[in-house]
């Protein structure tokens, strides 16, 4: 089962641990902020559980 | 046992730990927050860090707390290492340490919920490790019988300690005038 | 930091509202309660299940922009007593349809919400009024101040900012938060005000569910199309004139409801979020959702801007994206950053300069990375130059710009 790493922009303030934590599905911009390049897939649902947990501003989450 | 030196030596030792183990946390607290992402150690190295060093300063105080309750040379009941109120041995002292043990519990505990509490919740009970560590450290120069003499052990660590958290301080307060958008309280609660 | 950008078309000061065939057509009579009770008749009750049912049938869209059906929200919102919201906020400042309700038919509007309400067993009815347009406001005031409704009025004052009618936005106002975008994570009318299911609609929609309710089924389908039923209002918006407000039945040309002096030139459609059109295109499409959303002109809010003739396209774009960068929230960094460096980028252009590379890498991170739909309507405007107006592109990248002083707008047309 494969989920959608969701950004809450209002929240996410581009300090980039969700790039260092899931870099196969973000890539930042130029100005820090996330591009989420693709669906999680299962292999990777836990880590991008651990970016949602350790995202300093809490902008992630996963989405079915 | 109960009344032997080890245990004060035990007490003695885990306050200096202690306060050494807080002052990390703090500056990795404010390190984590700063800088740009992509430069030096990755963040969450840091902010990993920032955690772990936390959980362990929790473990030390409880070390701290027990040595001082066991240890029947000084009267400190379990209760007057919770209520900051109303203890026998010097009492304000005691107090400001107590303190200090009440706030950190509820920074962490809010840390461990913080994806239930939260950012905006979160952050403004966060905010109060500062006090925290700043109760600990009157705490320390109170109570503390190796701060007392000039040449004891603990008065390096310490102002080794005070200067770095001021360090730190003076970093945050910078930076929150200088990018006043990453500090405001904002996005949903 | 510099002031934010004007608006390249202001809010109107004074707005022409044309006799339309249904919702504009006692707009003569006058915004009173007696004038519009001898039009229609006393405001009937309709059972929750006859409101779906009508509302189902002529397939009632939205009419802030998103065109969503308003069936759909209705039934979402259903059962727990929800909150109706009317939006009048009108936060685009080339828009007048719902000022021009508000001046002139306010009472269809307050039936259209005050009977979903009653059906929906709602007792509040919430009114976002605009800032920047007091006359609009008063008129809203006086039409409450007449009425004798069982439901309660709430009045709510929204700030003048693009964004700040976005319907998150009036969400957070109504909660006492600031009047911004925030993510939505699930529909309004799943979880709105206060994380009630809320049911929050433009002033024009709730115009057309009160004509519905007043006038029927049969009525309402008098105009427009048998499968896209009713009309739409426009604001037709040209330089240095007042805004004109027009109501047309679905399927007219959009051309044949273009004042005379748009002959021939490309007009912007649906507003600053909206897509240029050339005048072969405006010939071309109906006034319709589903047949504009193929052709990639979304009717939005309705706007329809006509530049002077021989002015520059480019240089319009150019001014408007720097007024849209202005009017962002500041929250989300795509749009606090993308869309400043995309004003920049279409300036360049506008300039004479090759900017096209840094035009399309901007539009892509910008697009769908925000909170509301102020990057993505900003994005569909600059890359609808491109796909509308090639040769104006092509002018300007090579330093070059068709719209010449004199005798521009006849070139133009011999140009074709």
């Amino acid at each position: 089962m494969s989920a959608q790493l969701r950004v809450d922009w209002p929240a996410c303030q581009a300090r980039g641990l969700c790039h260092e934590l899931l870099p196969e599905v973000v890539e930042l911009d130029e100005w820090g902020y996330p591009i989420v390049t693709g669906e999680v897939s299962e292999e990777l649902l836990s880590d991008a559980r651990a970016a949602v947990r350790g995202c300093p501003r809490l902008a992630l989450r996963l989405v079915d | 046992m109960t009344d032997g030196p080890l245990l004060w030596y035990l007490n003695r030792g885990t306050g200096v730990v202690l306060l050494v183990l807080l002052t990390v946390s703090v500056v990795l607290g404010v390190l984590a927050m700063g800088g740009r992402p992509g430069r030096g150690v990755p963040r969450f190295v840091t902010q990993t860090f920032h955690r772990n060093l936390a959980l362990l300063s929790v473990l030390m105080l409880l070390a701290h707390v027990a040595s001082a309750v066991i240890d029947t040379y000084v009267d400190i009941r379990w209760w007057q290492a919770l209520v900051p109120y109303g203890a026998t041995y010097r009492p304000l002292w005691l107090g400001l340490g107590t303190l200090s043990l009440d706030v950190i519990v509820v920074v962490v505990l809010t840390s461990l919920l913080r994806t239930r509490l939260g950012h905006r919740s979160w952050r403004a009970v966060h905010l109060l490790a500062w006090a925290a560590w700043a109760l600990s450290v009157a705490h320390a120069i109170g109570i503390g019988t190796d701060l007392a003499h000039p040449d004891g052990l603990a008065v390096l660590p310490t102002a080794v300690c005070v200067g770095a958290v001021g360090v730190a301080a003076v970093a945050r307060i910078a930076r929150a005038v200088a990018h006043p958008e990453l500090t405001t309280a904002r996005g949903p609660a | 930091m510099s002031a934010p950008a004007p608006s390249p078309v202001p809010v109107p000061g004074r707005v022409r509202i044309q006799r339309g065939p249904a919702l504009l057509a006692g707009v003569d009579e006058g915004p009173t309660l007696a004038a519009h009770r001898s039009r229609y008749g006393p405001l009937p009750t309709v059972p929750l299940a006859e409101l779906d049912r009508r509302v189902s049938a002529v397939g009632l869209r939205g009419r802030g922009g998103a065109a969503f059906p308003f069936a759909t929200k209705l039934r979402a919102a259903a059962g727990r007593r929800p909150v109706v919201v009317v939006n009048l906020s009108e936060g685009e400042p080339a828009s007048a349809k719902d000022t021009a309700l508000a001046l002139g038919r306010p009472h269809l509007v307050l039936d259209g919400a005050v009977a979903t309400a009653r059906a929906l067993g709602s007792r509040d009815v919430h009114l976002v009024l605009p800032a920047d347009r007091p006359d609009a406001a008063a008129q809203v005031r006086l039409a409450v101040a007449e009425r004798k409704d069982r439901v309660r009025f709430r009045l709510h004052t929204a700030d003048a900012r693009f964004v700040a009618g976005q319907a998150r936005a009036v969400i957070e106002l109504m909660a006492g938060r600031p009047n911004l975008p925030v993510t939505a994570w699930a529909p309004e009318a799943v979880s709105g005000h206060r994380g009630r299911p809320t049911l929050l609609s433009n002033a024009e929609t709730w115009a057309h569910v009160g004509h519905l309710v007043l006038a029927g089924e049969a009525t309402y389908r008098a105009h427009g199309t048998a499968e896209e039923p009713g009309t739409a209002l426009l604001t037709i918006t040209r330089p240095g004139f007042d805004a004109e407000v027009l109501e047309v039945p679905y399927g007219v040309r959009l051309r044949d409801v273009l004042p005379p002096f748009a002959t021939g030139h490309p007009a912007l459609v649906g507003g600053f979020h909206g897509a240029w059109a050339t005048w072969e295109t405006l010939g071309a499409t109906r006034v319709s959702v589903p047949a504009m959303a193929a052709v990639g002109l979304p009717l939005g809010a309705g706007v329809v801007h006509v530049p002077d003739p021989g002015s520059c396209p480019v240089a319009f774009t150019s001014a408007v994206v720097d007024y849209l960068a202005g009017q962002s929230a500041g929250r989300c960094g795509p749009c606090l950053n993308g869309l400043p460096a995309l004003a920049v980028a279409v300036r360049a252009m506008a300039q004479g300069r090759d900017a096209a590379a840094r035009i399309d890498e901007l539009t892509r991170l910008v697009a769908r990375r925000g909170a509301c739909a102020h990057p993505d309507g900003t994005v569909r405007l600059v890359r609808s130059l491109f796909g509308a107006l090639p040769e104006e592109v092509a002018a300007h990248r090579a330093g070059a710009c068709l719209a010449l002083p004199s005798g521009a707008a006849s070139r133009r047309v011999v140009a074709r």
